[in-house]
Formats: structure tokens, sequence, C-alpha cells
């Protein structure tokens, strides 16, 4: 054996860390620095054409500022509409995620050639971003908000299975094993212990995907799947900032507000 | 009378070559209160697991109620665990739960179809469960989460999850490890007492030999794996102590059987 040996800097200092340190951390660091220069480079971004014009950015905030109120009313309706898109995406996809992160979690079925695939699978639909998904939908079932409920749903299916998934195997063994051991059988405990005890993250989860479905319909409207999306897109193309301004100003506060719910409902959760 | 477990010449070893269960062979009958001590290591819990197969073993039978457990899968296999109850070290709660469904999941395994699936118990079940809980001495705490209570309080509610299976073994893995000697004291007395009521026999891994000499009607000491005492709790001798602990008395913290070491111990 060899001796323990006190390991010093140069300078004489004691040393503390690992001896055969992780060293991924400094060839991120240095691949970002890479790929960001060849980035940089490749895109040839103008600088100085991009100075000149942030005055033009000033004036066109200002605009934007001044809202106009005259179009509230179709405002309302098309915020209805996004918000109805974001609550039913995210519900529906939700019903699924429940049913494909039971299969997806590696502590349920005990199957490992089960979870791996279903993970892949949608390992796949993630990797296709929301616009895509609803434009392809479009294709599929026409223009409208029904097209943008679908191809939310994919992502937003795909997003919660594996955190649904992640949730449920974090669940500790014993507890499973405690009514494993009852002879309840693999949906029963499912359902009696391993749902129950992931709830809170659940609820976090769709917390969570709720807004970012909010927003993400914001951009889906100006692919052509109706809602407020549109409503600002349109409105920007005519030159009518008030009303555009207006509209922005919606969508800040009304996600601004989703996430005070949920923040509002974890802590009750924490509370009782 | 006929035994309720019998292990026949079992081994287990282990992926990694481990053998933690040595040709052990033993039998249980109703009413036994039956402890198992050795140190650390020694398979104590690989011996617990395997009655209701949580682990399976490489060699050797193991009958429980007239079956031949390392043949059962399937439904057949989860019959026969609902009439085992388990009691764990660290209690294994459904923490966001309330008492009561906590004690009612011991009825699962009893319930087929969507009903077990969805947890739809039967009302004389719950009125069942709210009885135990007042045998346990917790009716305060029924409509509680289980996350609230002391350790001492979920592991009265691990055995009436256990006891609520009408179980006709009761298998305890270090039921007190986890607790304090006062609380230990109230859970050794529960356990016995409720088991000893219905007749059901108890097999308890233990690391505390004074705990065991109290309450046990049969010791059986465990070494690597291989049964090196069993017996009545009075032929348990020094010389034994040190062949199941591999080391001489005077190196074991909690070696003597002294009825006033004990009170000290675990005087409340
Ligand atoms: N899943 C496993 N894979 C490999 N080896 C294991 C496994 N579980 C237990 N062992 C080994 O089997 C032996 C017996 O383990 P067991 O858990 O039954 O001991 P124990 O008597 O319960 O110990 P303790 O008192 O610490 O709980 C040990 O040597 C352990 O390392
Ligand atoms: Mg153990």
């Amino acid at each position: 054996m060899t001796e323990a040996v006190i390991r010093r800097t140069a300078s004489g200092k004691m040393r503390i860390d690992c001896v055969d340190k992780n060293r991924s951390a400094g060839f991120f660091l240095i691949g970002i620095a890479v790929l960001s220069t060849l980035g940089f480079l490749y895109l040839d971004i103008p600088w100085s054409k991009m100075l000149a014009r942030v005055p033009q950015m000033g004036i066109v905030f200002w605009k934007l500022g001044h809202f106009d109120f005259s179009n509230f009313d179709l405002i309302g309706s098309a915020l209805l509409e996004t918000i109805s898109i974001a609550v039913l995406s995210t519900i529906y996809s939700l019903i699924l995620s429940l049913f494909f992160g039971m299969l997806a979690a590696e502590n349920i079925f005990k199957c490992r050639v089960l979870s791996s695939a279903v993970k892949a699978f949608f390992t796949f639909l993630r990797a296709v971003p929301t616009p895509v998904w609803v434009l392809l939908m479009m294709i599929c079932i026409g223009m409208g908000p029904s097209a943008g409920i679908a191809g939310l749903c994919v992502h937003t299916t795909a997003f919660f299975t594996r955190a649904f998934a992640q949730s449920f195997e974090a669940v500790p063994s014993e507890t499973i094993e405690a009514l494993q051991s009852a002879g309840a059988s693999k949906v029963s405990v499912f359902l009696n212990a391993v749902l129950p005890s992931a709830t809170p993250e659940l609820v976090a989860w769709t917390g969570m995907r709720f807004e970012i479905n909010f927003s993400e319909c914001a951009i889906l409207g100006m692919v052509g799947a109706g809602g407020i999306g549109y409503v600002i897109s349109t409105h920007i193309e005519g030159y009518e900032y008030g009303t555009a301004g207006l509209a922005i100003f919606c969508v800040f506060a009304i996600a601004f507000c989703i996430e005070r719910a949920f923040i509002w409902i974890k802590s009750k959760q924490r509370a009782c | 009378m006929e035994p309720i477990l019998t292990f026949d010449h079992v081994t287990k070893r282990y992926g990694n070559g481990v053998c933690a269960l040595k040709d052990v062979s033993l039998s249980v009958r109703p009413g036994e209160f039956i402890s198992i001590i050795g140190p650390s290591g020694s398979g104590k819990s690989t011996l617990l697991r395997s009655i209701n197969k949580l682990i399976s073993t490489t060699e050797g039978n193991i009958f429980f109620d007239g079956e031949n457990v390392s043949a059962l899968r399937g439904g057949r296999l989860r019959k026969n665990r609902s009439k085992i109850g388990m009691i764990f070290q660290n209690y294994n709660l459904v923490y966001n739960l309330s008492v009561l469904q906590n004690v009612l999941h011991g009825r699962l395994g009893h319930m087929s179809g969507i009903r077990g699936i969805l947890g739809l118990y039967p009302e004389e079940d719950k009125e069942k469960a709210w009885t135990l809980l007042e045998e346990m001495g917790l009716e305060k705490f029924c409509y509680n989460k289980a996350g609230s209570l002391s350790g001492g309080q979920k592991q009265r509610v691990g055995i009436a999850r256990a006891i609520i299976q009408d179980p006709k073994i009761l298998l305890c893995d270090e039921p007190i490890a986890s607790l304090d000697p006062s609380s230990a004291k109230v859970i050794m007395d529960l356990l016995k007492s409720t088991a000893q009521k219905r007749g059901i026999p108890c097999l308890v891994n233990l690391h505390q030999v004074d705990v065991a000499m109290r309450y046990s009607t049969r010791i059986i000491g465990l070494h690597a794996g291989e049964i090196v005492f069993d017996g009545e709790p009075e032929s348990l001798s020094d010389s034994v102590l040190e062949r199941i602990y591999g080391t001489s008395v005077t190196n074991l913290v909690a070696g003597t059987s002294d009825e006033k070491d004990w009170q000290q111990a675990y005087a409340v």
C-alpha cells in the first residue's frame, strides 16, 4: 500500500479536491467558446448596421406602448381562444402522460425494454419543435385551434412523459415494495402508492408546462393556429402598433398570473 | 401443530457470488415468536425476503401454507403474498396519503379487478382499519397525513397495515432499528400482543440480543448465511453468542441478557 500524503499546491497550500478530477466542465466551457466563435464567423453579423438601428427600436416600443383599446373585444376573444388551447392541450397531455409515464418509469413494470422503447419514442417526438408539429397537424386537420391543440399535445405529451417518469422513478423502491409484498398488482401499486407520492411534483411540472404552452400558443397563432398570436402578427403587419402592444401586454399579464397561481398552489400543497 | 412455513435446504447466491444463505432448513408453527439475530450481512434480510419471493432463492424449496413459494408466479404469487404481512425498518408508508389509506393498502392484495386498482375499499374494510388503528392507539391520527407522524407512530401504522391483511405469518425486518428505546418497547409490545392474540407467527430480524431474549419464544442465530443456533432464548449462552457474532462477548455492545441492564436501556 502507498503512503497517504497531503497534497499541496505549488505555493504550499493544502489541497482538498479529488485526485481524479472530473474534467468535463472544462471541456464544456472550451467547447462553448469554440462553437460561439464559429457561429459568429459563419453568420457574419453586421454589428454597425444593428447599432444604427437601435433608435428605431425605441420608436417601435414607444408606438407599442400607446395602447389602442378600440379592438379590445377582438383581443379578448383571441385571448380566450389561446387560453382554451393551452388548457386543453395541457389537460389532454396530462392524461396521456400519466399512462405513458407509467410505462416509461423503470420501477413500475421493471421491464427495461418497455421503458427504454417508450422513452426513445418520446425523445424523437420531443426533438421536433412544436411549430413544426402544428404545421403538420394543420395539413392533416386544417387551419384553426384544433390543429394548435393537436400539435401542442404531441410535444407536451413527450415532455410530460419524460418528466413524469422521472418523478415516478424518484419514489423510493421501499414504498413500492411494501405494497408489492402485500400482494398488490403492478397497476394497483402505481395508482395507490407511486402516483400519490409523486403528485406534488406532477403539479409543479403541469404548472410549468401550462405556462410554456400559453406562450407557445402566442407563436402558434402566427403560423395559423388562431388565437392571440394571429392578432399580434396581423396588427404588426398592418402597422397598428397600439392594438398589437395591448395584445402583447395581455399575454404578459396572463403569463404572470399563471405563474403566481401555481406558486400559490404549491405553497398550499406544502402547508397541508 | 403443522408448520405453516418450512425452509428445506435453502441456498441463496447473489449475482456477485456472495452466498447469503447456506443450506438453511427450519420450520415455523402458528403462535411462535421467532427472532433472527446475527451480524450485519449474515443474511437475515435475505432469509425474510425470500419467504415472499421479493428475493428468489438459488437452491432448495420454501413451503408456505402448503405451496412451494419458489414455483409461484403472477397472480398465484400475489395471492400468496397477500397472506404474508411485512413490517419494515423504514415503515415504507406513502407519506402523502392519510393514515387510514395507508392501513387499507394492506387490503389491496385481497381485492381483484378494477376495485383493487382504483383502491375502492369495501365499507367493512374501512371499519376494520379504524378498529385496528384504535388498537394501535392512533384513532386521533386517522385522517392525518402519514408523513406527519413520529417514527414510532409510523411503525404502528405499519403494523396495522400488515395485520389488516389477515396474514398467516408476520415478517418484520428490523422493526425497531430506527426508533428510540421507549418507542421500540411500545412497538415490540404491540407486535407481540397483536400477533399472539390472533395466533399469527412472527419472524423478527433484530440487532438487539436483549430484546430478542425478552420477547421471543425461539431464537435463530445466523452467521455468514448459516444457522448456527436454533432454540429457546434460555439456551442462548455466551459461547453461542460468540459463535453467532464471531467475536468475544466482551466486544458486543448489548450482549448481556441481564434484566437490570435491559430495564435501564428501555426505561420509559
Ligand atoms: N442485491 C444484492 N446483490 C448482491 N449481494 C447482496 C444483495 N443483497 C444482499 N447481498 C449480500 O448478501 C449478504 C447478506 O445480506 P443481508 O441483507 O441479508 O444481510 P443482513 O443480515 O440483513 O444485514 P443487516 O443486518 O445489515 O441488515 C451480504 O453479504 C450482502 O452484501
Ligand atoms: Mg437487513
